[in-house]
Order: structure tokens, then C-alpha cells, then sequence
């Protein structure tokens, strides 16, 4: 018999806040353990939730971004959770009314393209993190990650494959962080997934047995993970290897397997009640108008537009939009200096080097797009030679210098001062009468010597092409 | 509800209840749920859905850090602490 696999994902993504949801405290990754807390965030009694509004801006830019509707009367609820890394011993999170319903996302697989539905997106908090000490045979609570924004983006289960869930997950991250909601770095675990599958015979209008996969963090690991249960619900359909149970399993992925954790709690285990302590969130229209104009271009509209109207190729539009930082960077660049291949070869090889040896992502460029066509027109008009804009590049990348002021500074101006690099090769000359007597004397190799003291003197800041017709010159002067 | 579903509620509440205290939650339940019973005789067919007791709304607050304790002064109430961690009975998953 053919089978056919039903895929629903919940994706949790952290958003891009200073803050947390409910405080002020750093929403930072890491730092020492509990010193991003406050008593609101670790649960004291009395305090009360003041909601950031850069979740509320993002949640709506993210329902924008996934062609969803807004509820412009968004509420909070308490889901009941007895953890004690949520020390409230409930989440505040969205049930009744979430930010954003009923949308969709696009994707493209090998077998064409698909529409993905998406139920929801929810705003909420984070939990703690639990270190669980043998030493002592205690638990031990790390605060600094409670209470730190996220949203939750529900699909219907309209994904059939692991390629398919793949192509999705790229998909959100890719619309993510073109609008700056996330990183979506899945490694740091700002962006995680949980997987709910089931098989039924193909055709069939009946759903299966559905399992749930928690906190999937790598794209291989879903990968094989979607593989391994697949074939683990067709073995117990088939050959009735084990009784197929509605649970949360956890994916091995060193052994390649899949557990059981415990059974799957049903949505009214968790009786969500509306938050009395926080109050609606209305989205008025100015709001929600800023929201709306705030968002960018979708990546594929930009590929296209670099490739029809600026003239790149295809491979070097792919790569600039990978990253919206880039994106932004190319833009800028293209504004001052009107030459897209220059611009995409600077921020493809030496900007992409530049970050790989300092082990930073394409989304960590700071760069300004507009020095960079600045720095651009000061090699196409000859006022920078090719391999001193390489050095200027590197102090702009890290310092973010005015490239015209710091050639300037530094000496990187092209000289067209003819009396000094008289002055300099009649210097070298001087120096080194046997490299003159050489050339002279048939050896063309001895010049090299002679032009290499005079560029370095000059700094590279001279037209090679000049200062070798002016050195030969002086040479049979001799 | 009957001692079935309280003791369902026990279970995802974490709670132990003693089974006197169960009797008298269940005589007072009873209670609650005729009054409970008799709003479902209202007819809210066409009634938008109240999302709050008070006619407010939220205010939001800007994205900015503010650091106003110390680990040190928060954990002054901790039964246990364990090198900057509150320290809890082991948790099995």
C-alpha cells in the first residue's frame, strides 16, 4: 500500500528585541547565569507585565511578511505550566486572539510549487534554562532566558515531505530576516521547531496516528528525524511492530532515533484563561500603517529587479539575497557609485572575506552601502589604486572611516604629481647604480628592482603604467 | 465535576489533596457550577466577545534595557542558591 505523510510545524522564533516581552532585562544570548533578571521576570510577587511594543511591531511585521491577518485587538493568556523555569508556574502567551491569523507562505520543491497554510502566530515568552547538577542531585535555574520574546508560527498540515518542511523552514527564515524580526539562527536556538506528522494510507481523508517532535534545531536533524518516524508509523501500520500513540517524542539524533517523552497533553490541559494583568493591545491605524510601509521588498522581487534592471548575474543577485543586510549594503552602494558589478564583486569576495575571518554572519555587516560607493567611485576615477582600496576597505569595516578623508590621512591618493616621482626615482636611481648599469646593459629583469623602490616609496599611490615610462626614461638619461 | 475529573486536576496542578479535602471541594463545586450553570441560560448569540473586565487597553513600553537589580539582591529570598543558579529539588523528565 502507498502512504502519504501529514506534516503541521510550529515554528518558535526569538524575536530581534534589546528587551524582554514583559520587562525591561536584556533579551541578550548568554551572559553569566541570572543577570538578566528582574522580579518581574523571575516571578516575585506582585509585579506586573508591561508589554514591549518592538514584539508588538514585530509580531504584526512577521503576519504581514506571511500574508496574514492582523487582530487589531490582540490579547495575552496564561497557559498553566509547572516548571520551575517559568517561575510564574504559567507562560504568558496568546490563545483567544494572536496577533496575526489565517495566511500563507509560498514554497518550491522539486516537485513544484505550494501554497503552506498558516493558522497562526502567537506572541509569548521564553522559558528558563535547567541545569540538572549530578553533584548535588538538584535543578538548577537560569532566569536569563525567561521572558524573552518569541513568536510562534503554526502551519495547518498542508507539508507532505521532509523536503517540503525544509523548503518552508527556509522560506520563513529567508521573509524573517529580510524584515529584521529574527536572526533565525537555529544553532543559538532563536529559531526551533516541533514537528506533528502522521501517515495515512494515500487518499484516505482520514488523519493518523499523530506524533509530536519537540525543539528540532538543525535542518539535518529534521531532516532525518521526518525520515526515521515515517518509516517508524508505516512499520506499526503495516506490521503492527508497536501500538502508534498520540505522544511528544524527542529525536536522537547521535543514534538516529526517536523516544517517547510523555503523553501528549491536550489543549485543555494547559486551560488557558485571558491574563487579567495584561490589558488588550489595540493596533490603531497609525500603527498598524507604520508597520505596513516598514516592510521590505520580498527577496525574489529584489533577485529579479538586481538582474533585470541592474544587470547582475544570477549567481551574484542569489547571493546578495541571502541577507538583507548585504541587500541594504548593495543598495546604498549602488545609490552613490551607479556600478552594480562593483559593488556586488566588493561585498561578494573582500566583504565576504572580511567577515569569515572574523567569524561574523552576513547579518552581522555594519558597513554603510554609501561609503562603499563612495570608496567605489575613488578607484573608478583612479584616485585609489585597486590594492590600497583593499586596505581602506578593511579600517572602514571595522571602523566605519570616511574612505575619502582616510585615503587622504593615510596617503592613498593616486599621486599625479609628476615632480615627485621624479624626486623619488631619481633617488632610486642613486641608490642603486648597479641595477641601472644592469639594465643597461641588456637585463630588463633589474628594472624591477628600480620600480619596486619607487612604488613602495610612493606608497602604490601611483599609476604603474606612468611611473615605468618615466623610470625607463630616467634610466637611459643615465 | 466528579472525583474522577478532581483528581485529574490534582495530577496537572501538582497538587495532593487529602480526601477530606476532596470531599468538601467537591460539595463546594457543586455549589458553584448551579451558579456557573444558570449564566449559560443567557443568550450571547451576536455578543462580541468581552476581552477584558475593564474597558482599558494596554500601554507598551519602548525596547529599551534597564538593569535595575543585582543577582545578588534578587536571590536574598532563595531557600537555595548554587553559584549564582536558584537551586531546586531535581526535576525528572
Amino acid at each position: 500500500m502507498k502512504y502519504e505523510t501529514v506534516i503541521g510545524l510550529e515554528v518558535h522564533v526569538e524575536l530581534a528585541t534589546e528587551s524582554k516581552i514583559f520587562c525591561s532585562c536584556s533579551a541578550k544570548f548568554g551572559g553569566e547565569q541570572n543577570d538578566h533578571v528582574c522580579p518581574a521576570c523571575c516571578g516575585m510577587p506582585g509585579m506586573l507585565p508591561i508589554v514591549n511594543k518592538k514584539v508588538v511591531d514585530l509580531g504584526m511585521t512577521a503576519g504581514m511578511m506571511l500574508n496574514c491577518d492582523i487582530n487589531r485587538t490582540t490579547t495575552f493568556d496564561k497557559k498553566s505550566y509547572y516548571y520551575p523555569d517559568l517561575p510564574n508556574a504559567y507562560q504568558t502567551t496568546q490563545w483567544f486572539a494572536p496577533v496575526a491569523v489565517n495566511g500563507t507562505v509560498e514554497i518550491e520543491t522539486s516537485k513544484g510549487k505550494k501554497s503552506v497554510r498558516i493558522k497562526q502566530i502567537h506572541m509569548e515568552e521564553d522559558a528558563g534554562k535547567l541545569v540538572h547538577d549530578d553533584w548535588t542531585d538538584t535543578t538548577l535555574v537560569d532566569f536569563n532566558r525567561t521572558s524573552v520574546p518569541l513568536i510562534e508560527i503554526v502551519s495547518q498540515p498542508d507539508l507532505s515531505s521532509a523536503e517540503e518542511v525544509i523548503a518552508y523552514l527556509e522560506r520563513l527564515r529567508s521573509l524573517l530576516r529580510f524584515a529584521k524580526v529574527s536572526d533565525c539562527r537555529m544553532e543559538q536556538g532563536s529559531m526551533r521547531c516541533d514537528v506533528n506528522l502522521s501517515v495515512r494510507p494515500e487518499g484516505s481523508d482520514k488523519l493518523g496516528v499523530r506524533t509530536e517532535m519537540k525543539n528540532m534545531n538543525s535542518l539535518t536533524a529534521i531532516t532525518r528525524a521526518i525520515e526515521y518516524e515515517v518509516a517508524r508509523h508505516i512499520d506499526a501500520i503495516e506490521n503492527g511492530t508497536e501500538e502508534l500513540v498520540q505522544e511528544t517524542r524527542r529525536w536522537d539524533d547521535v543514534k538516529g532515533k526517536s523516544y517517547a517523552m510523555r503523553n501528549k497533553e491536550t489543549a485543555g490541559d494547559y486551560r488557558y484563561f485571558p491574563d487579567p494583568n495584561v490589558m488588550p493591545v489595540v493596533i490603531d491605524d497609525e500603527w498598524f500603517d507604520s508597520i505596513k510601509a516598514s516592510l521590505p521588498e520580498f527577496p525574489e522581487i529584489k533577485r529579479a529587479r538586481y538582474i533585470d534592471e541592474l544587470g547582475l548575474g544570477e549567481y551574484d543577485a542569489n547571493l546578495l539575497v541571502e541577507s538583507r543586510a548585504f541587500c541594504d549594503c548593495f543598495e546604498g552602494a549602488y545609490a552613490v557609485c551607479k556600478n552594480a558589478k562593483e559593488a556586488a564583486n566588493y561585498l561578494i569576495s573582500d566583504i565576504m572575506n572580511l567577515l569569515n575571518k572574523k567569524q561574523m554572519t552576513v547579518d552581522m555587516l555594519t558597513l554603510d552601502g554609501k561609503s562603499l560607493g563612495e570608496l567605489i567611485n575613488l578607484v573608478t576615477e583612479g584616485k585609489v589604486s585597486r590594492p590600497n582600496a583593499k586596505k581602506i576597505l578593511a579600517v572602514m569595516f571595522d571602523e566605519g572611516v570616511n574612505p575619502a578623508e582616510y585615503a587622504e590621512k593615510e596617503g592613498f591618493i593616486v599621486s599625479n604629481d609628476t615632480g615627485k616621482i621624479e624626486e623619488v626615482i631619481a633617488a632610486a636611481i642613486a641608490s642603486d647604480p648597479k641595477a641601472v648599469a644592469d639594465f643597461k646593459g641588456g637585463k630588463e629583469k633589474a628594472l624591477m628592482a628600480l620600480f619596486g623602490k619607487c612604488m613602495k616609496e610612493l606608497k602604490g599611490n601611483c599609476d604603474p603604467q606612468t611611473l615605468r615610462e618615466m623610470l625607463i626614461d630616467a634610466v637611459n638619461k643615465q | 465535576m466528579d472525583i474522577k475529573v478532581l483528581k485529574r486536576l490534582e495530577k496537572l496542578n501538582q497538587l495532593q489533596l487529602t480526601e477530606e479535602q476532596e470531599t468538601a471541594f467537591l460539595e463546594f463545586w457543586a455549589k458553584q457550577a448551579k451558579e456557573a450553570d444558570a449564566m449559560s441560560e443567557i443568550d450571547t448569540e451576536n455578543v462580541e466577545r468581552m476581552v477584558h473586565v475593564m474597558p482599558i487597553m494596554t500601554v507598551v513600553r519602548e525596547d529599551k534595557v534597564i538593569k535595575n537589580f543585582t543577582r545578588d539582591e534578587l536571590q536574598q529570598s532563595a531557600p537555595e542558591t548554587n553559584d549564582g543558579y536558584w537551586q531546586v529539588p531535581r526535576l525528572v523528565e
